[in-house]
């Protein structure tokens, strides 16, 4: 059912755990269909494209429009490589596995010698998101502090809005985040963190704002069961991600480019629009300052 | 002749509902199995997977798995899954809200059944069925899936609803066929049973033509039947044969005590007349003679008289007076007289007491009676009458100092056992007449010590209950 990628570096255990999970079985699902066959796979024509839950990763036929688009665009066939943390996908792309991934800030700052920002994606015009702390919709916090004692869903532990935020809020405001909830697990996706809170397995959540949005126009009857408890400041989207020595290649150049025209194509326009983005832009050098403020608060502390 | 019918007709019922049961139980049983079955792949599903994530404490994926269990569809569906550590809590539920992590659920743990107990309830809707989960020889917790088996509940209530109007509607069926087929097979005797059974019309014999002569068994039944039938005609004539002749024997006896009434007066009354013959001239003689011969005739005219009311062709015409027991008691004093018997008579009743009873049968009752008596208490023997009311009703004892009645004898008097020729006479007649009148007949002593045969006759207002 699921094929295994040459370039995967998961354990038969981390496989079969895998196996179970629809997101991955659609990703394999796709891959199998849509995949260039293993012989082509060899090949370097075939483009590797990262991709991590920083956005609805599970709709199958968002990945479609965005893989004919791209496609089209680059003359080469698009192979997406989905994992269940931002740390494999990280991790794939440091070894060269990857050409590229759509990956959060916080990680790229983490191996910023080694990485580097192609392009933002532009959500309500501007390349940036927040992060947002939920609860379900009817409860009475009010704010961030009446949430002590709660069992808290984070994203991913690289996740800036899902993880890194949250935990150097609760730092910024003199509170011990180990002692601050009761309990925390990570869900590796934020749209598991909306159900998680959703159905009250945890009672709060740390999400990136973005897909909290797109998930009330696709799945409102799930959002609607949570309320935000707390908003953070804007942080630079989560951009997709080249090793820094591929950033000027022709490959990437090429890739930079095909992203750029997305608004001008219908299978661009359609990923877009199911993406609810207005296109790609280049990164400035301040982009993801201020998560780097929030890495600072998370490394003082220790 | 229902009874049969409905007996087949209940027997059928009775096998549909013992079938019903049957069917039920099957029911139960492989319902139980089919939830046995599924239970225990869904538990060998879930202990396949969830082990690294409870060893790696993965709430989410353990979380995820166990909602994707109760999200499936149709039948049987799982309600909720929740998994619990040794120590009774909480490690994750497939609903939090009900079963939040940590929560301590020992007590889920006694209330829910093992998945290889041998049966299920399933009557509640929902069984939380448990097992131990191992992975890599270490137990994990236990997990406690809750079924749904509203549709188990609804395919056995569809199930006896069919059943009750299959097995009502088949019952009746059979039941009326049942009851159509002993119906047919029990007409002959149902037959018979009517002819037998009509009230007092007796019993009437079976035509020929209605006698199923193809059917040799019922045949012979039918003609033994009316054998039998004629076998009593024959002996109820020949009862009523002998009741007449003791009526004649009664009647010629006391035509001989006539006879001999009549014949004793007469010597004497011839005499007068000679008397007279020879002195027509003495004015004394004449007058004692024609005094003589005027008692001599009315005494003879009185004793016709009372014989002729004894016997009048429709006697039950005349209401019963005491002039009546006057008749009587010149009827049978000759009798006494003639076997030296002293006899007792009480009738002591004010006038109108005994209105109400007509006055032949009661007449020729007592008569009988007192013949009998007077033949039972033997030469220089004691015999009586005694007339009195009691509350609606009047007591008629006839009283004798004889041996007392022999057996054959109460037989006649007091039963309706066929009647032996001769002795008794005219006592079947008695029994016959208070019958009639609705009387009773019991035996007894009078408080002079002498043998009384009681006559009780209801004083019927109406006149009578059977005239």
């Amino acid at each position: 059912m699921v094929r295994e990628y040459p370039s995967g570096r998961a354990g038969p255990a981390r496989l079969a755990a895998m196996r179970l999970k629809r997101r991955m079985f659609m990703a394999g699902f796709t891959a199998s269909m849509l995949g260039a066959p293993a012989v082509l796979r060899a090949q370097p024509a075939a483009f590797r494209f990262g991709l991590t839950p920083v956005f609805l990763d599970n709709d199958w036929q968002l990945l479609e429009h965005l893989r004919s688009h791209l496609r089209a665009e680059m003359g080469r066939p698009i192979e997406f490589v989905q994992r269940r943390t931002y740390q494999e996908v990280t991790a794939l792309l440091l070894m060269g596995d990857l050409d590229a991934a759509w990956l959060c800030g916080f990680p790229l700052l983490q191996n910023r010698e080694r990485l580097a920002a192609l392009a933002l994606p532009l959500w309500q015009g501007a390349p940036l998101y927040r992060s947002r702390v939920i609860t379900s919709a009817g409860r009475a916090a009010q704010d961030l502090g009446d949430l002590r004692g709660d069992i808290h869903a984070y994203s991913d532990p690289d996740s800036n809005s899902g993880h890194l935020v949250t935990l150097s809020e609760l730092l910024r405001r003199q509170h011990r985040p180990e002692e601050f909830f009761a309990r925390s697990f990570f869900t590796y996706g934020h749209r598991n963190v909306v159900r998680a809170v959703a159905r009250g397995l945890a009672q709060s959540g740390s999400v990136d704002g973005y897909v909290w949005d797109v998930m009330r126009r696709h799945e409102p009857e799930l959002v609607d069961q949570t309320r935000i408890v707390w908003e953070s400041e804007d942080f630079g989207f989560p951009p997709i991600v080249v090793s820094r020595d591929a950033l000027e290649t022709a490959q990437s150049q090429r890739f930079l480019a095909a992203l750029e025209a997305m608004p001008r194509t219908d299978a661009g326009q359609q990923a877009l629009a199911m993406l609810q983005l207005d296109g790609f832009v280049l990164p400035e050098a301040h982009s993801f300052e201020r998560i780097a403020a929030r890495m600072r608060i998370v490394a003082e502390r220790g | 002749m229902v009874k049969g019918p409905l007996l087949a007709a209940g027997l059928l019922v009775l096998v549909g509902l013992l079938a019903s049961q049957l069917v039920l139980r099957t029911l139960v049983a492989t319902q139980e199995r089919h939830l046995r079955e599924m239970a225990l792949l869904e538990f060998a599903g879930i202990e396949a997977t969830v082990g690294p994530f409870v060893v790696r404490d993965d709430i989410w994926e353990m979380f995820d798995l166990l909602d994707r269990v109760t999200r499936r569809e149709g039948s049987l569906r799982p309600l909720r899954a929740t998994l619990i550590d040794p120590l009774g809590r909480v490690i994750v539920s497939s609903d939090p809200r009900l079963h939040p992590i940590g929560a301590q659920r020992t007590e889920m743990i006694a209330a829910a059944t093992s998945v290889t107990a041998e049966h299920y309830d399933l009557a509640d809707g929902e069984v939380a069925l448990s097992q131990v989960l191992h992975y890599q020889e270490r137990a994990l917790g236990k997990l406690i899936i809750d079924f749904d088996t509203t549709g188990f509940v609804a395919e056995r209530e569809r199930t006896v609803t069919f059943l009750v109007i299959g097995n009502a509607l088949a019952s009746l069926f059979a039941a009326l066929v049942g009851f159509m087929v002993m119906r047919r097979v029990l007409r002959p005797i149902a037959r018979l049973t009517n002819a037998m059974g009509q009230g007092t019309d007796g019993l009437q014999p079976i035509p020929e033509q209605s006698i199923p002569r193809r059917n040799p068994e019922i045949a012979q039944l039918y003609d033994n039947y009316n054998r039998l039938v004629h076998a009593v005609e024959e002996r109820n004539a020949t009862v009523k044969r002998l009741a007449e002749r003791e009526r004649f024997v009664s009647l010629g006896r006391l035509a001989g005590t006539l006879a001999h009434e009549v014949n004793n007066p007469l010597g004497g009354l011839l005499n007068t007349v000679d008397t007279l013959r020879t002195y027509p001239e003495r004015a004394d003689v004449v007058k004692s003679s024609a005094d003589l011969l005027d008692r001599g005739l009315r005494h003879m005219r009185d004793v016709v008289r009372a014989t002729l009311d004894t016997h009048r062709a429709a006697p039950e015409a005349t209401a019963l007076s005491r002039a009546d027991f006057d008749d009587l008691s010149l009827l049978i004093r000759p009798e006494a007289e003639r076997r030296g018997q002293d006899l007792h008579w009480q009738v002591s009743l004010p006038e109108g007491a005994i209105d109400g009873l007509p006055s032949g049968p009661v007449r020729q009752i007592a008569l009988n009676l007192l013949l009998n008596a007077s033949a039972a208490a033997g030469y220089g023997g004691k015999i009586g009458l005694r007339l009195a009311r009691e509350d609606d009703a009047i007591m008629l004892g006839i009283q004798d100092s004889g041996p007392g009645l022999p057996d054959h004898l109460r037989a006649r008097l007091l039963s309706d056992a066929p009647v032996e020729p001769g002795g008794g006479v005219g006592l079947r007649l008695v029994r016959e007449l208070v019958q009639g009148m609705g009387g009773q007949i019991s035996l007894g002593r009078s408080p002079e010590g002498l043998n009384e045969i009681r006559v009780q006759l209801p004083l019927a207002a109406e006149g009578g209950r059977d005239a």
